[in-house]
């Protein structure tokens, strides 16, 4: 489903992001991708929603390698990855509905599709109540669900969560794993980039490990620390 | 990239209004830019009809010598009509000069003159005031010919005031428009600005440049247009004003007076450029918050 082969990438300052990285992620999987803070675990998902592009190497999503990838279907590439991060980036004056839908929307999906599905994955999350409410008016963790919501309502093959808990105190943070664990035993391809030890040492779902931009390990059923 | 009426519609709808601070700032910049550069327009076509009529007053004066027999007169004054830029040409007898000469001159003057003395005159209106000298070198020392006077310097003075301040309208009219596209440019692209996390989002979720794009050149559009609607407002104003004071009986600015056409012109004008520069400013402004 992901594959990374020698992938390296250099921020125009000279900062090394990531060097020689190979990977492979299958479909399906469950993966944590952690490490410090600048140890490249954000270059990773920006280069796979091609938001950068490596210097050398090459990205394989869905069968494609993604670096010579044209410029028109990078939106393309977009709508097979569902995306969540630690600022829940909702639109602050459309309700829990309408921001859902507006993934389904500007993939020009018709009404009735829209009218279908967006209760479904409401009710997924467990928002069907609030689903006139504004985005303001939600706490923290209500707000992390409508955006997993939003990236999960087309189905798509792969979903990224770069800090999806950063923001959320634990219990709140278990919810939304339990959530991502449910989408994920759909079929979905779940990457969580994270330095929260507390759920990658509960879940036990394999790790990734980077480290000032170097693949440090890989490991089946990991935690987040070694030794532990 | 299948962008729907009803989506690009509701959108461009409900963003017109929730950033109603920014619509109402790019609308008077659009009108107050546009007001100028299509008053400048009208101004310099109202210099140029000014202009036009002028030269359609121009008249040469050609003084027969007293006492040139009938026949003489009459074939100058057929040669006169034959010329291709002269339109009509009327004689005037010589009392008819001679009173007038009487009216206009000082008395001490006048009283020297008696109609015997007087000459008689052809006066003619060119189509060209330019070849008013062309007149005076055919005809003047001819038989029968006392002289030939025309307005040569208050031509010339004439031609070259109204030849600078067409330009001058012009370019202001130019440098108006250069000023208005910068400006409203910069008002659409602070409205973009201010909205790049909702278009960061569109991108996350796999929106095409163009759904992105069409849905902030449609707002562009209305902004243009409801801009232009007020500065053409303002245009036909000033039409109003100039026909006023050019309508007055006593006025000597009824050169200046425009017709209809022009006004619907020019409004044409103030419309398209409106809609251009709202449209493709929009279009600019967006294209550093897309994919390259």
């Amino acid at each position: 489903m992901i594959r990374f082969e020698n992938v390296k990438k250099t921020y125009k300052a000279g900062t090394l992001a990531l060097q020689e990285i190979s990977v492979e992620i299958n479909k399906g999987e469950f993966v944590f991708l952690v490490g410090p803070s600048g140890s490249g675990k954000t270059t990773f998902i920006r280069l796979l929603l091609r938001e950068e592009v490596a210097d050398a190497g090459q990205i394989w999503v869905a069968g494609r390698e993604i670096g010579r990838m044209s410029h028109w279907r990078i939106p393309y590439l977009r709508r097979n990855i569902g995306c969540v991060f630690q600022d829940y980036r909702l639109l602050p004056n459309k309700s829990v509905f309408e921001n859902v839908a507006f993934a389904l929307e500007v993939i020009g999906r018709p009404k009735h599709v829209i009218g279908a599905q967006v209760p479904q994955v409401l009710d997924l999350v467990g928002l069907t109540k609030k689903r006139d409410s504004l985005p303001g008016e939600l706490s923290g963790g209500e707000q992390q669900r409508v955006a997993v919501a939003r990236a999960f309502v087309n189905r798509p093959l792969i979903l990224l969560a770069d800090e999806p808990t950063g923001n959320l105190d634990p219990a709140t943070s278990q919810g939304i794993m339990r959530l991502l664990d449910r989408i994920n035993r759909t079929g979905t391809t779940v990457v969580i980039a994270t330095h929260d030890a507390g759920i990658v040492d509960q879940m036990r779902r394999r790790v990734i490990e980077l480290d000032h931009g170097t693949l440090v390990r890989d490991q089946a059923r990991g935690v987040y620390g070694y030794g532990t | 990239m299948p962008v729907s009426v009803d989506y690009v519609a509701r959108e461009t709808a409900s963003n017109l209004w929730r950033n109603r601070l920014m619509t109402a700032a790019a609308i008077l910049t659009v009108a107050v830019s546009l007001s100028l550069v299509g008053s400048a327009f009208l101004l310099r076509q109202s210099v140029g009809n000014a202009t036009a009529r002028w030269q359609h007053g121009v008249n040469v004066l050609v003084f027969l010598q007293p006492g040139v027999s009938a026949s003489q007169q009459a074939s100058i004054s057929s040669q006169l009509g034959q010329l291709p830029y002269v339109q009509s040409c009327a004689h005037r007898s010589a009392q008819y000069d001679y009173n007038e000469a009487k009216h206009m001159l000082a008395p001490d003057v006048s009283q020297a003159l008696t109609v015997a003395t007087t000459p008689s005159s052809l006066r003619c209106v060119l189509n060209d005031p330019a070849e008013a000298q062309a007149i005076f070198t055919e005809f003047h020392g001819r038989p029968g010919v006392a002289s030939v006077n025309w307005p040569a310097q208050a031509v010339r003075t004439m031609e070259n005031f109204t030849h600078i301040a067409q330009w001058v309208a012009l370019v202001l009219a130019l440098i108006l428009l250069l000023s208005a596209a910068v400006l409203i440019l910069n008002t659409i692209r602070l409205a973009i600005f201010a909205r790049r996390r909702e278009v960061s989002v569109m991108k996350l979720v796999g929106a095409t440049n163009w759904f992105i794009r069409v849905p902030f050149m449609c707002e562009g559009l209305v902004q243009g247009l409801l801009g232009a609607l007020v500065a053409a407002l303002a245009v036909t104003g000033l039409h109003s004003v100039i026909n006023y004071f050019a309508a007055k009986p006593s006025s000597s600015l009824y050169q200046f007076s425009m017709p209809t056409s022009q006004l619907i012109v020019t409004n044409v004008w103030v419309f398209m450029i409106g809609l251009v520069v709202g449209t493709v400013g929009s279009a600019l402004a967006i294209r550093r918050f897309l994919d390259a």
